[in-house]
């Protein structure tokens, strides 16, 4: 496996922010990885989500994807390296109310010039919403919303899949559509970086878990994968009958 | 969980010998635990003597005897069944009691104590995970459900090494005394 991103000792302080959002933060992510970040609200998840997405600068330290160093790209730079490069999906879809499903699929491909309605359908139909393709977001689903925001973040074939609590507003099922959908993209070799509340989410799909508090990675834990015996995992207790 | 509703419960839907009861017993957990069949002997002649199960005619071959339910062991299982589980919560784990000691213990590294645990818990979240999956696979939704009930309660383990490690609960819990 190659590294696909690298933060090294990244700060990031809002303006008018008392304490950095991200302190000091080094850590790299492989191609192919599916990784799962968590913490409490406000410990800086989303901010490492956008430095890495290159919608933000850091304050200082280095954000590297893909060996190129974003802080060398200046806005034009860093425009095009989102179109290319990264798929971004966020817990409120932010799709376009006025363009139809497929339309706003096709958003991405439109900013590089691309021409491709029929890629954007597969995609669709590969998500399961093909049906969906001419409607308009206000008149679909949560799950059905979410799903487009994945094929828009997905037209361009990005190196880097970037989630934001992709299921914090959907229910339990639809949660849980997206989440198989994630899981088949993985299997197909994306790299995912997924931020989450839902640890049992989390450590069902991702075999890495960082642990951000307070801006700081405080633990990155790989979990193994080879299943284990049931009495390996749970044990249930009985107690001899009373006398 | 008590072995002694357990055998009741089994025996409920027909007569069983010994061995059988043992085997049903472990198919219904999963393989979760391996009953001894000591035990299993043992909670049967208790049951007999206290009535709730009755040999089914006379030993068969190699000894083997066939026990059923007995009316009064039906009620004593209908009463169980219908009955909350209620009683003090069980904490079996070891980290109730770490957790208590490190903030006494002065050299106790309560957050690296806290970081360790939540490891532990993750990757069992990740097992157990594993586990649902493969008890769907294998249509055993029963099992399924245990493990989901399995998982809650480490999502809340770990919810728990959350909160104590962003909470002042550290410094506090040391110095009190
Ligand atoms: N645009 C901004 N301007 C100023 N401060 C911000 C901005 N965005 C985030 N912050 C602050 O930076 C810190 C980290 O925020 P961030 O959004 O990264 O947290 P988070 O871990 O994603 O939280 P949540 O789980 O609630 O989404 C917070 O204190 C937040 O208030
Ligand atoms: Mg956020």
């Amino acid at each position: 496996m190659s590294e696909l991103v690298r933060l090294s000792d990244v700060t990031k302080v809002y303006q008018g922010g008392i304490t950095g959002a991200l302190n000091g933060v080094s850590v790299t992510v492989e191609k192919g990885e599916f990784t799962a970040i968590m913490g409490p609200s406000g410990s800086g998840k989303s901010t490492m989500l956008n430095l890495i997405a290159g919608l933000d600068r850091p304050t200082s330290g280095a954000v590297i994807v893909g060996g190129t160093d974003l802080a060398k790209l200046g806005e034009a730079g860093l425009a095009r390296f989102r179109r290319d490069h990264v798929g971004f999906v966020f817990q409120f879809f932010h799709l376009l109310p006025n363009l139809t499903a497929l339309e706003n699929v096709l958003i991405p491909a439109q900013l590089k010039g691309s021409e491709v309605p029929g890629r954007a359908r597969e995609l669709l139909g590969q998500l399961g919403i093909e049906e969906v393709a001419d409607r308009y977001p206000a008149r679909l689903s949560g799950g059905q919303q979410q799903r487009v925001a994945i094929a828009r973040a997905l037209i361009n074939n990005p190196t880097l899949l970037l989630a934001d609590e992709p299921t914090g507003a959907l229910d339990t099922h639809s949660g849980e559509q997206v989440m198989d959908l994630l899981v088949q993209l993985h299997g197909r070799g994306q790299t995912i970086l997924l931020v989450t509340h839902d640890a049992k989410l989390a450590t069902r799909h991702a075999a890495r878990v960082l642990s951000v508090i307070d801006g700081k990675v405080v633990d990155d834990a790989r979990l193994e994968g080879p299943e284990r015996a049931a009495s390996e995992v749970i044990r249930v207790r009985t107690e001899e009958a009373s006398r | 969980m008590s072995l002694k509703y357990g055998v009741l419960g089994l025996l409920k839907g027909e007569p069983l010998h010994g061995y059988e009861v043992k085997s049903r017993f472990e198919a219904m957990l999963g393989g979760t635990w391996e009953v001894n069949i000591g035990q299993i002997y043992t909670t049967l002649q208790r049951l007999e003597r206290d009535g709730l199960v009755r040999p089914a005619g006379p030993r068969g071959d190699r000894g083997k005897l066939l026990y059923e339910l007995s009316p009064q062991g039906q009620k004593a299982l209908d009463q169980w069944l219908g009955e909350p589980d209620s009683g003090p919560q069980q904490l079996h784990e070891d980290i109730y009691v770490k957790l208590l000691l490190a903030t006494r213990v002065a050299n106790g590294d309560l957050q690296g104590m806290l970081a360790r645990q939540k490891r532990t818990y993750l990757q069992r979240l990740r097992d157990l995970n594993r586990l649902e999956e493969r008890a769907r696979r294998d249509g055993r939704l029963d099992l399924a459900r245990l493990v989901r009930g399995a998982l809650l309660h480490a999502e809340a383990d770990l919810k728990w090494m959350d909160e104590l490690s962003s909470e002042r609960f550290g410094a506090e819990g040391a110095r009190t005394e």
